[in-house]
């Protein structure tokens, strides 16, 4: 034990004199053995850590390994278009960013005239494309959905092209990345104006008709799995009902009670049927009788409207390929 | 631990994928070696022989290749949707490696966690649902508790 002691002190007191020495010759004495500061430190970083918060996201183009233009060139070839690489940059560029920029330009003292800031933001490339893409869906719909009338049609384009569908589909298409945008993380409303420019830079670049497919392809493929009334709001069903069966000139809507279990319990069930002319329109459940019509009257006007879950679904092919699905059919048909 | 306890999802595709076209999710791979180390020996020769074949094959991913003093030589992925993956490569041969590529890029970038039903539908039934009054005629009357 007390040779035990000894040698330790004998080694700390080499190691010390060793130390002083070291210090002596050379800036950074490097000691061998337990780092006993490395405890406090790391105390000290997690309580910073746990004082400050997480340091704020970093956008991805200020990180190592990204280069601007091989990225735009990338995204470009991704979505197999062909965009025009001056115009998929101007689409990028927000009046936000070019407005920072130039701030933090003349707060550094850069000469403006020296160098001045020459960037075209994507203002008119969103607004062409924001128009593009309101035509566009406005005629997909008439074409899919015959039978449905304007408001239903509005409030299904308002939904596509609203905040929530286009910044979704923009973030997992990798438009977050390549935006210029004052704040990171990139708003709502400017990632939305981003990816407007960028259809109206496909559209500038590559045509209407191609554009058309890359909306087709993004954009209305969210509609899969979509009921209309989460869509559209209707608070009076059956008034609409009615509306609409006497512009067909079809009978009024006769609602009846057809089936019903457990009117006692805690979990009654009713299902009101929708007669018209005798004829069964449409059934649906509910936990009250009033639920029950007003579910009925829901489902009659899926069936009229012609946006039932059964419904064929929308043609998503490419477009070499519908030109000739009829021969294909006719040669099936022989 | 029980498969209940472990976390999983149904099986789904980044935006549909695959509907209109599809889109490669792999957007970017940095490859990380280093220069000299022995198990980064299997990295280089990759980056000699096979990573401008993929990277031209592949247009749709940028290639970024990194060497940087001792370091694990790795892999690092990263998709559309903002996941991203890091693979170690320490001391794989050329091949093994190229095979990872081909794997990473062909994956969506979703969690790789227990897929609970191997397939899915956004509409369930076709038909409609069943309810206990589905081809039940109407003459024979409500539905009630069975009588003991």
């Amino acid at each position: 034990m007390a040779s035990g002691l000894y040698m330790l002190s004998r080694g700390a007191l080499t190691s010390g004199i060793h130390c002083q020495r070291a210090c002596r010759n050379l800036l950074l004495p490097q000691v061998r053995g337990k780092k006993r500061w490395m405890k406090a430190y790391t105390f000290l970083m997690a309580k910073k850590l746990k004082l400050e918060g997480p340091p704020p996201p970093k956008p991805r183009s200020q990180q190592p390994h990204f280069d601007y233009h091989a990225e735009v060139q990338a995204f470009s070839t991704r979505l197999h278009e062909n965009f025009s690489l001056e115009l998929l940059k101007a689409a990028f560029i927000n009046p936000c960013y070019v407005r920072v920029e130039q701030e933090r330009r003349t707060a550094l003292g850069v000469d403006s005239e020296v160098t001045a800031l020459v960037l075209k933001d994507n203002t008119e490339l969103s607004k062409k494309g924001a128009e593009f893409t309101k035509d566009f869906l406005t005629d997909w719909c008439r074409a899919s959905f015959p039978s449905l009338p304007s408001e239903g049609l509005a409030s299904i384009v308002g939904h596509l092209t609203g905040p929530e569908v286009v910044t979704h589909v923009a973030r997992n298409l990798g438009v977050e990345d390549l935006t210029m945008s004052a704040e990171f993380p990139v708003p709502d409303d400017v990632l939305q104006s981003t990816f407007m420019a960028v259809i109206g830079a496909l559209q500038e670049s590559s045509g209407a008709e191609t554009a058309g497919f890359f909306l087709r392809d993004f954009l209305v493929a969210q509609l899969i799995g979509k009921d209309l009334f989460d869509m559209w709001t209707v608070v009076n069903p059956m008034g609409l009902l009615v509306e609409e069966l006497t512009k067909r000139n079809i009978a009024l809507p006769e609602p009846r009670l057809i089936r019903s279990a457990g009117a006692s319990t805690v979990l009654p069930l009713y299902f009101v049927g929708l007669y018209s002319d005798k004829k069964l329109l449409a059934q649906g459940p509910g936990e009250t009788i009033a639920a029950a019509e007003e579910e009925a009257a829901r489902v009659a006007l899926r069936k009229l409207f012609g946006y039932t879950e059964n419904r064929t679904p929308s043609d998503f092919s490419p477009p070499q390929q519908q030109h000739q699905q009829p021969r294909i059919q006719s040669v099936s048909s022989n | 631990m029980t498969s209940r306890g472990t976390p999983s999802r149904f099986l789904k595709s980044v935006l549909q994928n695959g509907v209109g076209r599809y889109v490669c999710q792999l957007k970017r791979v940095s490859i990380i070696f280093s220069k000299n180390a022995q198990s980064s020996l299997g990295i280089r020769d990759f980056i000699e022989e096979g990573v401008v074949d993929y990277a031209k094959k592949n247009p749709g991913t940028v290639v970024y290749v990194s060497p940087q003093p001792r370091r694990i030589p790795k892999i690092v992925a990263e998709y559309l949707n903002g996941n991203v993956r890091e693979e170690i490569v320490t001391n794989k041969t050329s091949a093994q490696i190229s095979e990872l590529l081909t794997k990473l890029s062909n994956q969506s970038g979703l969690d790789i966690i227990r897929i609970r039903k191997p397939q899915h539908t956004d509409s369930p039934s076709i038909q409609g649902q069943w309810h206990p009054f589905v081809n039940r005629p109407p003459s024979i009357g409500l539905i009630r508790p069975l009588k003991d």
